[in-house]
């Protein structure tokens, strides 16, 4: 279970982007969070990392709390957190291979990253990652060949070398086109139902989100103003969707064929 | 430059069509501001000015001999009246056609600026004409001038090689003073010999009043030499001075007929021993048939410029590899991204990059002056040149490369539990690495070339033999440094596009 206890981060700059955020993440939930432009999804995702640090409040998950780690004793923690981007952030000029590779990076000495070494059995679980995302094909082009729903499949394949209990996935298809997008989140649900890694992911649009959370938070200037359950949201009318979310909220105009083709 | 006009369409001028343009007449560009036009009266105004201050510079210094005032103008006039005449008229110009456009300005409002923009320039390329004295009349008539040199540098070939040579000869001893001449030696079956008739006399010499008193003169024959060669004739005098007499003002060369046999007559040549030397002194005469035997060898203008283009090539290679080593760490300090934490880091980072743009400015043949007087002539002194240059546009260009690079994937990288050491592996050099491979590359390039003139100044490598073999007027040698860079800098040119294409 990932506990988050009057987290609150203030910006250098005065921002108040959380302001006491609680709630609980039970282990193999497919949480979401959804919320405004500006309302804080980034800032509470990067903070369960600490690629940010909160100002106060804790992050307990099994029975260490994340946010008072110092910096040395990140590695471990870190290492069981995968992290699936909107911009993918795979490392374009190194190969596939090597972008599947550096999610081991938390396990391997630093000796051999010097070379770029891995272990015969980093390998071949790279190339079994690569082939759950169906890109074994593509394993020893550069990144940044690769189109983007690609890409994106590389950085969850990175993620899942991490052997993680949770991935956090900020917006992991907001570059990406509607169809694309189911098959990302499919993607994500198959990791979360098969391999009971638990998901925290950001998402805009009400249709994805009533396709793929079995529970859902809402964040509005840095304050929970939403709890539900997946069968809460599911119900939900777009007009009370849009209450919590304001104007912005928006479906996806994928049709049903799409959905399915989410599902693997 | 045509911003100005519609916001001043609906302004009125200020004065009427005819006024504005006399008004320009008396001072150029008034006409223009009063009908609200004061950027394109400014330009006016400010290029007839210059003109007219310059004109009158080169005037007073055309004319400084005479006296102040109207002699100092015909006296300029009289030196360079092409000079005087097309700057005065174009300046005449430039003031009529300014009064036009103002009374063109008042009268429609709004006028393109470009017409007057063009004249402007047009004016100022005649002023840059005559200043530069620009002379292709000159150029043209003493062209030929340069052809014996031109055509020596671009085939410089045959200064390239150099053969063994084989040479047959025979000498005849020559008294001077009075005769009998010294005994001749007797014949050897199958060798050539040389005999002299008379073979005593008396050596060309100067008289009191420096006139030429000329000496005896002898009648040569050379038998059993091989037919139909080239021979040449040379004199030793008895202190072993080795010199080949004229005739005519030209060396004496005999060809041998069918039977190896030549005959010709010359003057004794001049004395070089001193007048007061006194006895018999025997000279030596002697005719040489030379061959050249065996393969092309290299002469020495060539070796010589293959290791001073050697010497270059690492020279620029040293120089950028200094070069990169110290630009690392600069680059760091000069990155933006890397700074902006606080206030002294920013501060850092701003002398960082001054004094990159300055020491960036100088030429590396400034460097390298500066480098001689530090280091000495020679090599290190360019190499000291180029570094310094070096360091300063590395630095500049790394850092934009720093500057460059993506956040994301370095955050990616470190979410992943990964060591700072494993980050920059993963996440920051392989977005550093091409362009900093390609600057890199870009420089040696540079600095290859830059090397190959550094020597100009004493910085040692190519341009050091070339610069030597220009002043000693030996073109040829001169030409084929000449040709070693051109081709050398057009490989580099060559492979350093080709990789730095391949990478991007
Ligand atoms: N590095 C930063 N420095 C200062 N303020 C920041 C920083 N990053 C985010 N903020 C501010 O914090 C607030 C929350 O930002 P955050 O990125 O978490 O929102 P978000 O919900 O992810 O929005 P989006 O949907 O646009 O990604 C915003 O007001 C933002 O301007
Ligand atoms: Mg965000």
């Amino acid at each position: 279970m990932l506990e988050f206890k009057e987290l609150s981060k203030t910006y250098d700059d005065g921002t108040e982007a959380l302001k006491r955020v609680s709630f609980d993440v039970q282990d193999g939930e497919f949480l979401v969070i959804i919320g405004l432009s500006g309302s804080g999804k980034s800032t509470l995702l990067r903070c369960t990392n600490r690629l940010i640090d909160p100002t106060s409040g804790r992050i307990v998950w099994n029975g260490v709390d994340i946010a008072a780690l110092p910096p040395k004793e990140l590695r471990p923690v870190r290492r069981r957190i995968g992290m699936v981007f909107q911009h993918f952030n795979l490392v374009k000029r190194l190969s596939v291979m090597n972008n599947v590779l550096s999610g081991r990076l938390g396990y391997t000495d630093n000796w051999s990253s010097m070379t770029y070494r891995f272990s015969k059995e980093d390998r071949d679980n790279a190339m079994k990652s690569l082939e759950r995302v169906g890109l074994t094909a593509q394993a020893f082009k550069r990144a940044s060949e690769l189109s983007g729903g690609q890409q994106q499949r590389v950085g969850i394949a990175r993620a899942l070398m991490q052997e993680p209990e949770i991935i956090l996935a900020d917006e992991p298809v907001a570059s990406l086109d509607p169809v694309l997008a189911h098959t990302i989140l499919g993607y994500l649900e198959r990791l979360n139902r098969e391999d009971k890694i638990t998901v925290i992911c950001s998402l805009h649009y009400l249709d994805l989100v009533q396709r793929y959370a079995t529970r859902v938070i809402g964040l509005r200037d840095g304050e929970v103003v939403y709890r539900g359950t997946g069968e809460d949201i599911r119900r939900m009318t777009d007009a009370e969707f849009k209450e919590i979310y304001g104007e912005e909220a928006e479906r996806v105009s994928a049709g049903p064929a799409s959905v399915q083709g989410g599902a693997l | 430059m045509s911003s100005p006009t519609p916001r001043t369409a609906e302004r009125t001028p200020l004065v009427p069509a005819p006024v504005a343009g006399v008004l320009s007449i008396v001072v150029p560009g008034l006409g223009q501001v009063l009908s609200r036009q004061v950027q394109r009266g400014a330009l006016i105004f400010a290029s007839a000015a210059t003109m007219a201050a310059i004109f009158a510079t080169r005037i007073a210094d055309l004319g400084r001999r005479a006296e102040e005032g109207w002699p100092t103008v015909v006296r300029a006039f009289e030196r360079r009246p092409f000079f005087a005449v097309v700057v005065l008229l174009s300046l005449l110009a430039i003031w009529l056609i300014g009064a036009w456009d103002a009374y063109r300005c008042a009268k429609e409002r709004r006028r393109p600026v470009t017409g007057v923009f063009l004249f402007v320039l047009l004016g100022f390329f005649v002023l840059g004409w005559q200043i530069s004295e620009i002379n292709v009349v000159k150029m043209i008539r003493e062209a030929p001038e340069a052809l014996p040199p031109l055509s020596r540098v671009l085939w410089p070939w045959e200064a390239a090689f150099e053969y063994e040579t084989e040479v047959l000869g025979a000498e005849a001893k020559i008294l001077a003073g009075e005769g009998p001449g010294p005994e001749r030696p007797p014949v050897v079956e199958g060798q050539p010999y040389l005999r002299s008739e008379p073979n005593f006399g008396r050596l060309s010499q100067q008289d009191e009043n420096n006139r030429p008193v000329l000496g005896t003169r002898i009648t040569v024959t050379g038998f059993d030499f091989a037919p139909n060669a080239a021979t040449e004739i040379w004199w030793t005098d008895p202190i072993g001075n080795e010199f080949r007499p004229r005739e005519a003002g030209e060396y004496i060369i005999v060809t041998t007929d069918d039977n190896g046999e030549f005959s010709f007559e010359m003057t004794m040549p001049y004395q070089l021993t001193p007048p007061s030397a006194e006895g018999p002194f025997l000279h030596t005469l002697d005719a040489r048939q030379i061959t050249e035997v065996g393969r092309p060898r290299p002469s020495e203008a060539l070796r010589l410029t293959v290791a001073r283009m050697i010497e270059t090539i690492f020279m620029g290679m040293m120089a950028t590899a200094f070069g990169i080593i110290f630009s690392i760490p600069v680059s760091f300090l000069a990155a933006r991204n890397i700074m902006a934490g606080s206030r002294l880091t920013m501060a850092i980072y701003f002398i960082t990059r001054t004094i990159l743009n300055i020491v960036r400015s100088i030429e590396p043949l400034i460097w390298a002056l500066i480098a001689v007087v530090w280091v000495g002539l020679g090599p290190f002194a360019g190499i000291v040149a180029l570094t310094v240059h070096s360091i300063a546009a590395l630095g500049k260009l790394y850092s934009e490369a720093i500057e460059g690079i993506d956040p994301g994937p370095i955050e990616a990288i470190q979410a992943t539990g990964a060591s700072r050491i494993q980050t920059i592996m993963f996440g920051v050099i392989p977005q550093m690495i091409s362009p900093f491979i390609s600057f890199s590359i870009y420089r040696w390039d540079i600095n290859v070339r830059m090397s190959t003139v550094i020597g100009l100044v004493g910085g040692g490598g190519i341009g050091f033999l070339l610069v030597q073999y220009i002043r000693l007027l030996d073109y040829r040698s001169a030409g084929i440094a000449v040709w070693f860079i051109a081709v050398t800098v057009a490989i580099l040119d060559y492979v350093s596009a080709e990789i730095r294409n391949r990478l991007m």
